[in-house]
């Protein structure tokens, strides 16, 4: 008897979790969600868009970080919602999964005849090249995958969307040379991907170039990593201590890692009295989520991800890498708080221009 | 950069002094519990959600402190009535209770949501308009009411199980409970005050992230803290005082590779990153692997068994 209990209680939790699961809904004009709950492969959920006509095209995207992260998730999420409403696809997601289920949720949408799986971040590669040569009918978009990646792909059914790290760096570093007063500035990264080091790369010598300009000496901190896309308490810490070394100006590409930052850029400056330390938000305009944001480095992940579904509706999909850039619009600055001053905006926008036409720090 | 470090231990240590003192007092009782991931991640969502609601950080620790309660009644049912397996009952708890928390966040708040964030716990310095940089000050002053909580929970739970009779009695039931049964004490009763005792104190320390460590919930930030913990109590040797220089101790080596790594002059931060595991190998080597902990852990007890 005691053992059949068990075991209904075990079947209990069990069906509790999929109870939470496959629960679509289809009202229109919204990006609408139900959970699976599946403990190490994160939540997932599916939503039909109402914006088009439909076309019975579905994409799925994963994500090892919440899409509620306020950050990386969130834009890139949203992105897809977008793109799918525009385009008429149905849309699903699975995010906050281990790295050791990357594979497997991958699969699973593969399996459930998912036309397009959108994967945002460089740490997928390996999964997505595995699972594109198992299923050479499914189109693989690969968000800041590798310029290499699609000929890797032996069924050329992989697409790299890579916005141009440099640049990324560049829109932030600009920003954060001319605002700095302490001459220094700090980056916190997620994983060492090689997307990360780029846009670290690009903040680091255009705040150094921006801060030349304006007579000033800037240094951007070294590059730190959370190892995880969820430890907003890392952040904390790692902006805490970067405060004390006399950093004033913040960028990150940690997800929620930079929500913990934020907190404690903000703390910072309650404790002082005044907003002298700032953070530059990407890859969505975040103004106004935080006191201490004072811009944003925006990418339309949607434009990219559009791309993609048209490649596939017109049977074109694969083999290619799509640049984003400042100069075909998928890069740009969002925009700015009063925080910065009006003749520093003039500055920036300048700066900007000089990117757009290809002769910064030439 | 000692203060600095010694600062961020105290943050860092103290959600993992709840979660260690309630695997504790779990294991006191003879049920070995690895859920506590999943408890403190129920009572990170709960305590956030209430205290978004009512703005009251401290009801959110409570209600934390009672969906870790609420969440470990499952366990102590099939593990203490139904005598089921206490491992796999935890592991169902680490994978049923992060992914309601999930559920739950992601029903009230929606899908690609904006980023939700709460006011946290005043410290004492603020409630006493007390704003200084100095060293002690911060130390002893700017914490919050949890992190007192956490060391005068380790000095009750260090008097209680060496100076008290109810105290043995509790630590006879962990060491044998038959015997504990022919003295007359009610053995099913005290696992079941154990699991309520280690439901709320994991709650809390799931609750203690999202109302007084960071302003938003996260899917996962427990973090493996649950499983840091569980290695703190058999680390601690299973006392009140080894749990509490354990969890100091992971949440040194945590602070301190966070700081090495800011600054690093070109040294790789894989190298900073590995500080706690390789401090831990060796504080293991030099304690030894005696084996300390109760007898009876981890066995079912059924009162009919001869």
């Amino acid at each position: 008897m005691k053992k059949l209990l068990a075991l209904l209680l075990a079947l209990t939790m069990v069906l509790s979790l999929g109870a939470c699961g496959n629960k679509t809904t289809t009202t229109e004009g919204d990006a609408n969600t139900g959970d699976t709950s599946t403990g190490d492969t994160g939540d997932t959920g599916t939503g039909s868009e109402g914006g088009a006509e439909s076309t019975g095209l579905k994409v799925a995207m994963i994500c090892d970080s919440s899409i509620s992260d306020g950050g990386w998730g969130m834009s890139c999420y949203n992105a897809m919602v977008a793109a799918a409403e525009s385009n008429g696809w149905e849309t699903a997601y699975s995010d906050s999964i281990a790295q050791s289920a990357y594979y497997d949720t991958i699969v699973s949408y593969c399996d459930l005849g998912y036309d397009l799986i959108y994967a945002p971040g460089n740490q997928y590669t390996d999964a997505v090249l595995q699972a594109a040569e198992e299923y050479p009918d499914i189109a693989f978009a690969l968000l800041n995958g590798g310029t290499d990646t699609p000929e890797k792909a032996t069924n050329g059914n992989v697409t790299s969307l890579l916005p141009d790290a440099q640049q990324v760096g560049w829109i932030a570093g600009a920003l954060a040379g001319l605002m700095t007063e302490s001459g220094t500035v700090a980056f916190i990264g997620g994983m060492e991907l090689d997307t990360t080091l780029g846009k670290y790369e690009g903040f680091a010598e255009a705040a150094a170039y921006v801060g030349e300009q304006a007579g000033k000496t800037v240094s951007a901190l070294d590059i730190v990593y959370s190892g995880d896309f969820s430890a907003t308490d890392k952040g904390i810490e790692f902006a805490k201590a970067m405060i004390n070394q006399g950093a004033d100006v913040f960028f990150g590409d940690a997800s929620a890692v930079d929500s913990g930052a934020r907190q404690a850029i903000d703390e910072a400056n309650a404790a002082s009295g005044s907003v002298k330390i700032y953070d530059i938000a990407q890859p969505s305009d975040l103004l106004g989520q935080n006191e201490c944001i004072i811009g944003s480095q925006v990418t339309d992940n949607t434009a990219l991800v559009s791309l993609c579904m048209d490649a596939v509706a017109n049977g074109t999909f694969g083999g290619e890498v799509i640049y984003g850039t400042l100069q075909n619009g998928v890069l740009s600055a969002g925009a700015l708080s009063d925080l910065v001053p009006a003749d520093v905006q003039d500055q920036y926008n300048a700066y900007l221009q000089e990117m757009q036409d290809g002769t910064f720090m030439q | 950069m000692i203060s600095e470090v010694l600062l961020s231990t105290v943050r860092m240590a103290t959600p993992l002094i709840f979660l260690a003192l309630a695997e504790l007092y779990s294991q006191r009782a003879g049920l070995v519990h690895i859920g506590l991931e999943g408890l403190a991640a129920i009572g990170s969502l709960v305590g956030f959600l209430v205290s978004l609601i009512t703005g009251s950080p401290m009801l959110g620790v409570v209600a934390g402190a009672a969906a870790g309660i609420l969440t470990n009644m499952i366990f102590a049912y099939a593990t203490i009535t139904l005598c089921a397996e206490q491992i796999v009952y935890g592991m169902a708890i680490n994978i049923f209770a992060p992914a309601l928390a999930a559920f739950i966040y992601r029903v009230y708040f929606g899908a690609g949501s904006e980023l939700v964030q709460v006011g946290l716990m005043s410290t004492l310095s603020q409630s006493l308009g007390i704003q200084s940089d100095n060293f002690i000050v911060q130390l002893f002053l700017d914490q919050t009411p949890m992190v007192y909580l956490a060391y005068i929970l380790v000095i009750v739970t260090v008097i209680y199980f060496n100076r008290t009779k109810s105290g043995l009695n509790y630590k006879a039931v962990g060491e044998y409970p038959k015997a504990a049964a022919t003295l007359g004490i009610n053995v099913i009763g005290v696992k079941y005050v154990a699991s309520i005792l280690c439901g709320a104190l994991a709650g809390m320390g799931g609750a203690y992230l999202t109302t007084c460590y960071a302003n938003t919930y996260v899917d996962g930030n427990v973090a493996g803290r649950g499983f840091i913990a569980l290695a703190a109590v058999i680390f601690g040797r299973w006392t009140g005082g080894g749990v509490l220089l354990a969890c100091l101790f992971f949440g040194f080596c945590d602070a301190l590779q966070i700081r090495l790594q800011v600054g690093s002059f070109g040294i790789p931060y894989q190298f900073f990153q590995m500080i706690p595991y390789v401090a831990t190998i060796v504080v293991l080597a030099l304690l030894g692997m005696k084996k300390a902990g109760p007898k009876g852990v981890g066995k079912a007890y059924l009162p009919e068994e001869r």
